[in-house]
């Protein structure tokens, strides 16, 4: 699992790249707490190489979510397999984010 | 076909002139019998007629000879007499006298004495005579210068023949125009001179009744003549004592046989003649009479004696030339009628030889299933079509083609020779619009606007169509108004079909296509409804019951289509055959969806170990074919599962296994995770709200929720120890 995270301005892109599965979950939400101190601004999720994802990483979408909404920050979703769409679906969090193709 | 009308012909016309030629022989025969019974019997008759006029010839001269006899007895008996009465010549009265009085048959009897044998009596001639009528004798005398004795023949030829003479018949104008003759003897006296004439009168007329009454046949006819050939007794009265033979046969136009006939009897001669006058044959037999010299005759004409057999033999002859016309014209009819019955029975075995090659052909259009047939290895199929006549309208198909088979089972209504063209053109269609293209509803989508943009006679066509994929064993199917197949599975289920318009019916229809998975070992039956409405003899249906109670033991394919036929053939028994029956099985037997795959997979209690579980369902869904986004899910639920497990079975810093059992078939994914931890039902967790806004939503809670969501049966139980947590996903 590699995470790279770029700033530029108030945007901050993640770029997940691999499996999030539960391991890889507790090091992606260490390396991604510092993001909601920062969650005033845009976050956007880039999941265009996100392979798979379970419940320990939509949690860490929903925890960043909640931690923008407070700050009144936004995070956007963009490039989701089919397959990560169907778990969005299935949890109704197409609800909750802004969702990019 | 030409080659063999043309023997078929020569054949006949052979027979014909057999036939005829059998005819002609039995007629020859025939003919040659009756006329060698003819001729053999026409010598007898001629020989019959001949003993007869012979012995009528001899028994008539006898009579006369009896009669001349009693004359010339008469006559010689009164010659010593006479002789001694020449001197007293008044006594020679007396003798006359007596010999009328004694001799009934003698009219007439005189004493001519020679001219002045006496001295002084120039003529002396007593005599005496019955008048006719009469019985009483008249004595007179010839004495007289106008008749003038001596110069009369009987006078003078009795003078020249010592033994006497028979005078030719004449016809006596003093005593009562009678025909008479008269024998005469010359009488001598004493010194040895011829001193007179005695004689006696014979009346002839008996002779005429005698004779006259000859009849040796119906037509035949008897004559006497004299010896100067005087007709004495004849059928033409005028001819008797006014003409002669001679003149009569001189009077013909053909005169050699009548003269040769009469020179024979002048001459006194006997004997038999054939003449022949005015086309008409006679047969002459003749015979001279002593003591006259006369000759008597019998003619007969032929006709009286062939005639009966004549008309006998043309009778029979007419018979047969009957009989033999009605064999030749039964012969003919025979043959005409042969021959009729030849062409018809030509016509309709072409008609019959034009429909089994239509059948053939009909046969070689549907794809042969047979032991040395090549197949596809992962598709066993059996198929059978019985058409209820030569031809029929009912069909199937099937071929593979990347990867997939397809295939159809149709029936077009009606029977018969349209049923089969139209038969013809639905398979063509079927093969040429699935060469490219895999869709069972584009396929008949196709067909069925050519066939009803062609239907002129408002033929239809029910067809079930699919396809189905070999590797995957998912069958997209689409039914147009057939009767849907029936799935062998461990029970029998007919396939789900929607109700599509049957194929022709009208252009444009929109068809709707269905999909079903079938399994290792999984079968499909498809059948036209031939089988179920097949009746027997009390007009009972086979129906659906009976099928599925064939079908309910599981066999081979050609096992399961023989055992249909017989069930079949056995239910109708000897009711003649309904409609077209056609029945195809399809079985499914892909290896690689064969039997279940089963996996164990034992994890440490290390959140770690997470990667292997996803590498051991990578490794089931490749093994199964589950495609990507199923793979994942799967993936998702178990991993939710056993982290669950891993973070919250065991007490913290405590080791701990957990267990995942897979048994994978073609229907289900099965999973059991189990531990030995605390117990611990995850399935009485509250389910996830997933209405909620995000400010309300916890972050936790998901991977239960998951697990539910995307498995279809999730259970707990706690055995032996254990937690057990099943999870089952229909993969169907």
């Amino acid at each position: 699992m590699e995470v790279n995270i770029t700033r530029q301005d108030k945007v901050t892109t993640v770029q997940l790249i691999g499996r999030l599965d539960t391991p890889a979950s507790q090091e992606v939400a260490k390396t991604l707490e510092p993001l909601q101190e920062n969650a005033s601004g845009t976050i956007i999720l880039d999941c265009n190489q996100l392979e798979y994802i379970s419940s320990s990483g939509l949690r860490i979408f929903l925890t960043l979510r909640k931690a923008s909404m407070a700050k009144g920050g936004n995070v956007i979703v963009r490039g989701m397999n089919e397959e990560i769409r169907t778990v969005f679906m299935m949890t109704g969090f197409l609800n909750l984010f802004q969702i990019e193709d | 076909m030409k080659i063999s009308n043309l023997a078929d012909k020569r054949l006949i016309k052979t027979g014909a002139i057999t036939g005829l030629l059998m005819v002609v022989v039995a007629a020859v025969t025939l003919e040659a019998t009756a006329l060698i019974q003819y001729l053999y019997s026409q010598k007898q008759l001629k020989q019959e007629a001949s003993l007869r006029a012979e012995s009528q010839l001899e028994a008539t001269k006898n009579k006369i000879l009896d009669v001349t006899g009693q004359a010339e007895s008469a006559v010689r008996n009164n010659i010593w007499i006479a002789q001694w009465c020449l001197d007293v010549p008044d006594s020679l009265y007396r003798v006359t006298q007596r010999i009328v009085e004694d001799n009934p048959a003698v009219v007439g009897s005189a004493i001519a004495i020679v001219p002045d044998y006496y001295k002084g009596v120039h003529l002396l001639a007593p005599y005496t005579f019955r008048r006719l009528g009469s019985y009483e004798p008249v004595t007179t005398s010839l004495a007289d210068e106008s008749y003038n004795y001596p110069e009369q023949e009987w006078f003078k030829k009795a003078l020249e023949n010592e033994k006497g003479y028979w005078s030719e018949p004449y016809v006596d104008e003093g005593g009562g125009e009678l025909l008479m003759t008269t024998f005469s003897v010359p009488i001598k006296d004493r010194s040895g001179h011829i001193a007179a004439v005695l004689t006696a009168d014979l009346s002839l007329d008996w002779l005429t009744d005698l004779v006259g009454n000859v009849k040796v046949y119906p037509n035949a006819y008897s004559m006497m003549i004299s010896r100067t050939g005087q007709f004495l007794v004849c059928p033409v009265e005028t001819l008797i004592m006014h003409k002669t033979i001679q003149e009569v046969t001189n009077s013909m136009e053909d005169t050699s046989m009548m003269n040769s006939l009469s020179r024979s009897m002048l001459k006194g001669e006997s004997g038999n003649q054939t003449i022949r006058y005015k086309g008409a044959t006679s047969y002459v037999y003749f015979s001279p009479m002593e003591r006259t010299g006369w000759s008597m005759s019998i003619v007969i004409p032929e006709n009286e004696i062939y005639g009966n057999i004549r008309r006998a033999g043309t009778l029979v002859l007419f018979l047969q030339l009957l009989g033999l016309l009605m064999l030749v014209l039964i012969i003919r009819a025979v043959i005409k009628n042969a021959l009729k019955f030849r062409e018809v029975d030509e016509k309709k075995k072409r008609m019959e030889g034009e429909l089994h090659i239509a059948s053939a052909i009909q046969m070689a259009m549907i794809p042969k299933i047979s032991a040395d047939t090549p197949t596809h290895d992962d598709t066993e199929l059996s198929a059978s079509i019985t058409p209820a006549k030569e031809v029929g309208g009912d069909f199937y198909d099937y071929y593979f083609r990347d990867q997939k088979l397809f295939f159809c089972i149709g029936d077009v209504s009606g029977k018969g020779v349209p049923a089969a063209l139209v038969m013809a053109v639905s398979r063509s269609l079927f093969r040429t619009v699935s060469s490219h293209e895999s869709s069972p509803c584009r396929i008949l989508s196709a067909m069925n606007d050519f066939m009803s943009d062609t239907n002129e006679n408002n033929m239809f066509v029910t067809l079930f169509c699919g396809v189905l994929d070999i590797p995957s064993g998912k069958l997209r199917y689409c039914n147009a108004g057939h009767n849907p197949p029936l799935v062998l599975t461990k029970d029998i289920k007919p396939l789900p079909v929607l109700p599509n318009l049957p194929l022709g019916v009208m252009q444009g229809m929109p068809f709707q296509e269905q999909e079903t998975v079938l399994h290792y070992d999984d079968a499909l039956f498809l059948y036209t409804d031939g089988l179920t409405e097949a009746e027997n003899q009390e007009h009972e249906l086979f129906g659906e019951k009976r099928m599925e109670a064939v079908l309910h033991k599981r066999r081979g394919v050609q096992e399961h289509l023989e055992a249909m036929q017989k069930a079949v053939a056995d239910f109708v028994g000897v009711a003649p055959k309904s409609d077209d029956l056609t029945m195809m099985f399809i079985h499914y037997m892909n290896k690689d969806q064969k039997s279940t795959t089963e996996r164990k997979l034992v994890l440490h209690n290390d959140i770690q170990q997470i990667s292997r579980l996803a590498e051991f369902v990578e490794n089931l869904a490749e093994e199964r074919n589950l495609d990507k986004t199923l793979a994942m899910s799967l993936n998702l639920a178990l991993e939710e599962a056993v982290t669950n497990v891993i973070m919250y079975a065991y007490p913290e810093g405590e080791g701990g296994d957990v267990e995942i059992d897979a048994s994978i078939d073609d229907r289900t994914a099965e999973f059991v995770i189990s531990d030995s931890g605390k117990p611990f039902d995850p399935t009485a967790a509250p389910e996830a709200d997933i209405s909620l806004n995000v400010e309300d939503r916890p972050v936790g809670g998901l991977g239960i929720f998951l697990v539910r969501k995307i498995m279809d049966n999730v259970e707990y139980c706690r055995e032996d120890g254990k937690n057990k947590l099943s999870m089952t996903k229909n993969l169907l």
